[in-house]
């Protein structure tokens, strides 16, 4: 009987030692990630609790803001196919052709200074009672482009497509 | 009567006007040229190439140049003009400034594409077949 009550002591001891909590955080030990476990509260309501567990990463940028996009030793390949309808009023196919092809090589020029160089927007809506009476974009690019190529040119139905290449490599913009 | 040394200064002088002709045929000259066109809507608005023959001495050493096929006793313009489309895809290799514009108004878009040539000395060899000519930097 003293034994027994002996141990009982010990045994209450030893849990107000621990804590109220204390059972309830080894159990959280146990509990594998995401999952919904039922936990007696010491006020004896029932309550669901989900644990998931977080795995904690240190905050770095992304790789790609950092890597040079420019290799010494491997240069980058850009294409881009501008398009070019010929005006209205030509004299001849020939003509329609020509003016057609120079609108689609600007536009493969443009193409390339965009994607090299970016681009600038600017947006504004006009809103008045709730509805939106104006939305303008305007977008602009500016830029100089040297020794770019012209792959391919195709004339179909009035609509010229230019296909453009021009290789950037680092050495164009290291001095 | 002339004397020796008269005869020798005529016939000096003449050799060198005789050279100095043969020398101005052959010589480099230098022209100013410029080039922009227009892109409105995807169609060719406005193009222009501009020719002078440069007033003043330009500086710089040649680079890149172009071999143009020409008649005797042509002037540049009517060389340029004669192989326009080889000349004006030598310009763009040379580099143009782009300037793009875009506006998009309740969904409905206008844009522009102006590429220029800024006026760039060139040194043009004049010869019996061809004109070399080579722009100045």
């Amino acid at each position: 009987m003293k034994f027994s009550l002996l141990l009982l002591s010990l045994l209450s001891m030893s849990a107000c030692a621990m804590g109220p909590n204390a059972a309830h955080k080894k159990e959280v030990a146990k509990i594998p990630p995401v999952k919904t476990e039922t936990v007696d509260t010491p006020n004896e309501t029932t309550v669901n609790v989900i644990y998931q567990e977080i795995k904690k990463e240190p905050l770095t940028k992304p790789a790609a803001s950092k890597a040079p996009i420019l290799k010494a030793d491997k240069p980058v390949l850009i294409s881009v196919v501008g398009q070019g309808v010929a005006p209205m009023n030509t004299t001849s196919p020939a003509q329609a052709y020509a003016l057609a092809k120079r609108a689609a090589t600007a536009d493969a020029y443009r193409l390339i200074a965009e994607k090299v160089k970016g681009v600038n927007v600017d947006g504004q809506d006009l809103v008045k009672n709730m509805m939106v009476k104006r939305s303008t974009v305007r977008t602009s690019v500016q830029a100089m482009v040297k020794n770019a190529n012209i792959v391919e040119t195709t004339f179909k139905d009035g609509l010229c497509e230019v296909e453009m290449e021009i290789t950037l490599s680092h050495s164009q913009f290291s001095h | 009567m002339r004397s020796r040394n008269g005869n020798n200064s005529f016939t000096l002088a003449i050799f060198s006007l005789i050279l100095f002709h043969s020398l101005a045929l052959n010589a480099a000259s230098e022209y100013l040229i410029s080039y922009r066109y227009v892109i409105k809507d995807a169609t060719l608005y406005n193009e222009q190439l501009t020719i002078a023959k440069s007033m003043k001495k330009c500086l710089g050493n040649p680079y890149d140049s172009i071999m143009l096929e020409a008649d005797t006793n042509a002037s540049l313009k009517k060389i340029i003009s004669k192989n326009k489309e080889k000349f004006i895809d030598y310009i763009h290799q040379l580099g143009l400034n782009i300037q793009h514009s875009q506006k998009v108004l309740n969904s409905q878009s206008k844009s522009t594409i102006i590429l220029t040539l800024k006026t760039t000395c060139f040194k043009v060899d004049f010869n019996d077949n061809f004109a070399k000519i080579s722009p100045l930097k």
